[in-house]
């Protein structure tokens, strides 16, 4: 039974009461003071695209054959599935923790600091990367890219407008730091993916819990499920679903478990049903069309 | 006294878990295995330098090797890693917790999540480009290294 229970149970069940070693836990991130427009507002839900313009749009994919796989990177993984691994661990000095921040911050009583954040942030990153990889090359490589471009356009922009740093020099300086980070970090966790559970153990520790001694074994056991268990979610979604944002990562505070054959069976039908009548349907808007395979 | 003697047993017992963890592959400047090894080490009252100190000291190519690498010690901050390193965690550790602690390296020395969330060719053979963790690996194991031109063509064609 123990297979299904969640990461957020598994962490909480842990007799282990040591502190953790927080040399940083006071520097919190300010909330900034004129909560900034982080996003266009062509990126706000409640912005509509006037119809007119919607229309001239849609015949312009029409007409000139726009690929709109090459075109939806920007949005999907860009805006969507940044926006996803940002909020895992947004905090705000004074502001309340979403629930998935408080499994990071709370029970694996991880700092609640700026790069702190970036490890969460980079986490997650990571585990869509192992998806983008299973796309076709090209496809895949530019989701890659628009998810990392989007990333660092929005530290840039966080540095000075949260951080307060106001030196470009000394911004650039961080930005590289998170740069070799960020290579360090997919580096580390793409071998312990594909090797073994103790090595991915050791590259979360190494880079989430930036190799604190005290380390709960409990609480990294816990992390290697959260991070196995959303990558077997990535592994059943077909290249479509993935490449329209058809993707959550699943909350701590739940687990998942193992399909049967006959499960994944269903599943394949009902996705292969939903994009075949897409597809053959002629009123399918051009910029809803796809090439991507619904059937992998 | 008994149940601090039973503490101490249960270490040593996590000591032994710990030591079948597999040895990093590449050298980086803290190990999780022989870090947690002395920790554990500590409450099982045994001697720290003693038993498996075979020669840890990282030689000047490794050294230069790391640093080479990453400009930081892959994904750390130097300055942040040095206090952690200095600090000695004052473990109070009960029975149960280390009972704990060992279930759970025990779950992951097993491999128990790789093979419960199978994820199969898809994602270890990923379609855009099936040889990439495989040319890692080598790289890392040093069976196959990378020539200039296999690294050229990765740089120009990305894969």
């Amino acid at each position: 039974g123990n297979e299904v229970e969640s990461p957020e149970s598994v962490v909480k069940q842990s007799h282990m009461k040591v502190e953790p070693l927080d040399f940083s836990n006071n520097a919190t991130v300010k909330v900034p003071k004129n909560k900034i427009v982080v996003e266009s507002k062509y990126e706000s839900k409640s912005y509509e695209l006037p119809k007119w313009k919607e229309a001239l749009g849609e015949l312009f994919i029409k007409t000139f054959r726009l690929d709109m796989d090459k075109v939806r990177a920007g949005p999907v993984a860009g805006f969507y599935y940044y926006s996803l691994c940002k909020e895992q661990a947004l905090q705000y000095e004074g502001e309340e923790l979403s629930e998935t921040a408080k499994f990071f911050y709370e029970d694996l009583k991880l700092p609640r600091t700026f790069s702190q954040w970036f490890q969460i942030t980079l986490l997650h990153e990571w585990i869509l990367f192992v998806r983008m990889r299973a796309m076709p090359f090209k496809y895949g490589r530019n989701y890659q890219q628009k998810l990392v471009d989007r990333t660092f356009a929005d530290i840039e922009m966080r540095l000075f407008e949260e951080m307060n740093v106001n030196s470009g020099r000394i911004a650039d300086q961080y930005l590289k730091d998170f740069n070799t980070q960020m290579r360090g970090a997919v580096f580390a966790y793409d071998e312990g993916f594909y090797t073994d559970d103790a090595t991915l153990a050791a590259a979360v520790w190494r880079n989430l819990f930036s190799g604190r001694k005290n380390i709960d074994m409990v609480h990294l056991e816990a992390v290697v499920r959260y991070i196995r268990s959303q990558l077997y979610v990535l592994s059943r979604l077909s290249d479509r679903d993935f490449a329209m944002g058809n993707f959550k990562f699943v909350p701590p505070n739940e687990s998942v478990t193992v399909l049967t054959p006959e499960q994944e069976a269903e599943l394949k039908r009902k996705v292969a049903e939903k994009y075949e009548a897409m597809d053959k349907d002629p009123n399918t808007l051009p910029s809803n069309r796809s090439k991507l395979s619904y059937t992998n | 006294m008994s149940s601090s003697q039973a503490v101490r047993d249960a270490a040593k017992q996590l000591v032994s878990v710990l030591e079948r963890f597999p040895a990093q592959r590449i050298r980086h400047i803290v190990s999780f295995k022989d870090s947690q090894i002395e920790r554990f080490k500590r409450v099982a009252g045994l001697s720290v330098d003693g038993g498996s100190g075979n020669n840890k000291k990282a030689s000047i190519e490794e050294i230069k090797d790391i640093i080479n690498r990453t400009s930081g010690p892959l994904g750390l901050q130097k300055d942040l890693l040095k206090k952690m390193q200095a600090a000695l965690p004052d473990d109070e550790l009960s029975l149960q917790s280390i009972e704990e602690q060992i279930k759970a390296l025990n779950s992951l020395t097993s491999n128990k999540y790789k093979n419960y969330y199978d994820v199969g060719d898809k994602l270890y053979k990923p379609a855009g480009n099936p040889q990439y963790y495989q040319r890692i690996l080598d790289e890392i194991e040093g069976k196959k290294k990378e020539t200039f031109m296999s690294a050229f063509r990765t740089v120009v064609f990305g894969k």
